[in-house]
């Protein structure tokens, strides 16, 4: 048995290294996966054998997706599941529901490895854009630190530091589809070593508005138990986001199977879990590093739990006779840091547990504004509480490991951000 | 050391690397192409080539050199002294141990380790 044979049946035995890339409508699909043994969703394309593209990215994400598919080791291929995306399709199509994407990775995984000439060529050329070459006549020499511009890449530019000192400052472009900031995401962040100078937000795909509860609430009377149970439920997908980024899969795992089956009489086990995230040392330490200057910057009403973690007394549920009736009181804060937002949330899914337990079949009326888990919804802007514009206050100034750690406790829904100032029914 | 038994050291280190090379090329006999060797950050490509000068604070990286290196110069001697003097110079290290202990956990208080 050759070695090609060995390390092909082990890795038939492994779970499916798969390197996820969502439209708005898929990301909760896509994050459900994780509870499938079958199939590891890795953090980069050099991890993967499959691309899986799934959803709606209101454009062709294909153009933007080459260099991730090249940079896939072979054998590779790619799938694209209930994907609606504009133009050409590269790869294989697959519809229907989860176990059905399952199963058809699984048998795509087998081919590849059983026969890798069913691998797929890579779309971009291999060639640098330049050969480099310096200004000397040996190639040599030329401007800035190592001279010319490097494979047609010119150097870092020079900037002020906080010293005084000149020293480079390097563009990068990061995301949409990398493990440390929420998919579709993307950011043109100037860095200086790995503290940021400069950062902006950078729209990657077209805007789209995935279907949503508490948008739909707005028009339609809806029972506080579901609206409750979804804010919860929404609220734990965040925290099984946020933990897994922090290097806890093993809780994230357990936030997210919760999260998957939530009901009322969940309420114990969800303590059990809070508790194991409030005593872990990784989330002490991380969000100990990240302190000071943030309670005055994302003081603003509309932000829901980032608003309440100030102490800002701001929720639309106070104005609903449902949530009056059922003595619905905000919870509030004393400070909006992470911290503080993590601790709101957490605060939030327990409550929220509880008044879908007590709420019986009260209705809400949405009376011209909703609390969604993100902010406040309203029925000419559904998409307005977004907390992407906070982002260049917020990170500017720190390292990129403490400006993802905030990223994360923000719970940045890009897509919907995207979204914000598209009137109702209006999708593009 | 003689130069013969050199010699032997150097060809043996020399043909060590060309068997690690070579089980390293039957293992992977794949070359990264151009986009496989673009660094990875969430699908952009990168616009700008990735070496860059950046401060390292040399000055709190010397402080600390110093405070860790002089710790070292005076465990030497006192390792001497412990042979003749036994547990009682033991409690006295581990106490001057402690106040430098006390000195790295102020600094990691006060962010001293962090050189970005």
């Amino acid at each position: 048995m050759g070695i090609r044979e060995i390390l092909g049946r082990l890795a038939r035995a492994a779970p499916i290294p798969v390197f996820p890339v969502a439209g708005a409508d898929a990301i909760e699909a896509v994050r459900d996966l994780r509870l499938r043994p079958e199939i590891e969703l890795v953090a980069t394309p050099r991890h993967a054998s499959i691309l899986l593209v799934a959803g709606d990215f209101g454009v062709n994400p294909i153009p933007g997706l080459a260099l991730v598919h090249d940079q896939m080791p072979l054998p590779r291929v790619t799938v694209h599941w209930n994907d609606k995306s504009l133009g050409d399709v590269h790869g294989h199509v697959v519809g229907g529901d989860e176990a059905d994407l399952v199963e058809a990775l699984s048998a795509l995984d087998r081919e590849i490895l059983t026969a890798p000439d069913g691998s797929e060529p890579p779309i971009l050329p291999d060639v640098d854009l330049v050969d480099w070459r310096g200004v000397g006549p040996y190639g040599h020499g030329g401007k800035g630190m190592t001279g010319g511009t490097p494979f047609g890449r010119p150097l870092a530019e020079r900037a002020p530091d906080r010293d005084g000192l000149e020293l480079d400052q390097l563009p990068i472009t990061i995301g949409p589809w990398v493990g440390a900031l929420p998919p579709g995401l993307q950011v043109a962040v100037k860095f200086q070593g790995d503290v940021i100078q400069e950062i902006e937000v950078v729209s990657a795909f077209g805007p789209t508005r995935p279907d949503d509860v508490f948008a739909a609430a707005l028009h339609t009377p809806t029972p506080v138990a579901i609206l409750e149970l979804e804010r919860a439920r929404r609220h734990l997908r965040w925290l099984a986001d946020a933990l897994r980024f922090h290097g806890l899969p093993a809780l994230g795992l357990w936030a997210l199977r919760l999260a998957h089956d939530l009901s009322p009489q969940d309420q114990t086990e969800v303590e059990d879990l809070l508790r194991s995230v409030r005593r872990s040392w990784v989330i002490k330490m991380v969000l100990s590093r990240i302190d000071g200057g943030f309670d005055d910057r994302s003081m603003r009403a509309g932000l829901g739990p980032l608003t309440r973690a100030a102490g800002l007394e701001d929720d639309a549920r106070m104005d609903d006779p449902a949530y009056q009736a059922l003595d619905f009181q905000p919870i509030l804060g004393r400070l909006g840091d992470p911290a503080g937002w993590w601790r709101q949330r957490m605060a939030e899914i327990i409550q929220s547990l509880d008044i879908s337990s007590r709420a019986g079949d009260m209705t809400a009326f949405g009376v011209g504004s909703v609390e969604g888990p993100r902010g406040r919804l309203q029925a000419d802007n559904p998409g307005t509480s977004t907390p992407l514009e906070l982002l260049p206050g917020l990170l500017t100034g720190l390292e990129w490991g403490d400006a993802a750690a905030v990223v994360w406790s923000l719970d940045i829904d890009p897509f919907a951000s995207m979204a914000a100032d598209l009137p109702v029914g209006v999708e593009s | 050391m003689p130069l013969g038994s050199a010699l032997v050291v150097f060809l043996a280190a020399v043909l060590a690397a060309g068997v690690v090379r070579w089980v390293g090329d039957v293992l992977n006999p794949l070359t990264l192409t151009v986009p496989e060797r673009v660094p990875f950050a969430g699908g952009a490509p990168p616009d700008y080539h990735a070496w860059n000068r950046f401060h390292i604070r040399w000055y709190t990286m010397a402080l600390l050199f110093l405070a860790f290196d002089m710790e070292m110069v005076f465990m030497y001697p006192w390792a001497v002294v412990f042979v003749r003097e036994g547990l009682i110079s033991l409690v006295e290290m581990l106490m001057f141990i402690l106040i430098l202990v006390v000195g790295i956990v102020y600094t990691w208080r006060e962010r001293g380790f962090e050189w970005a």
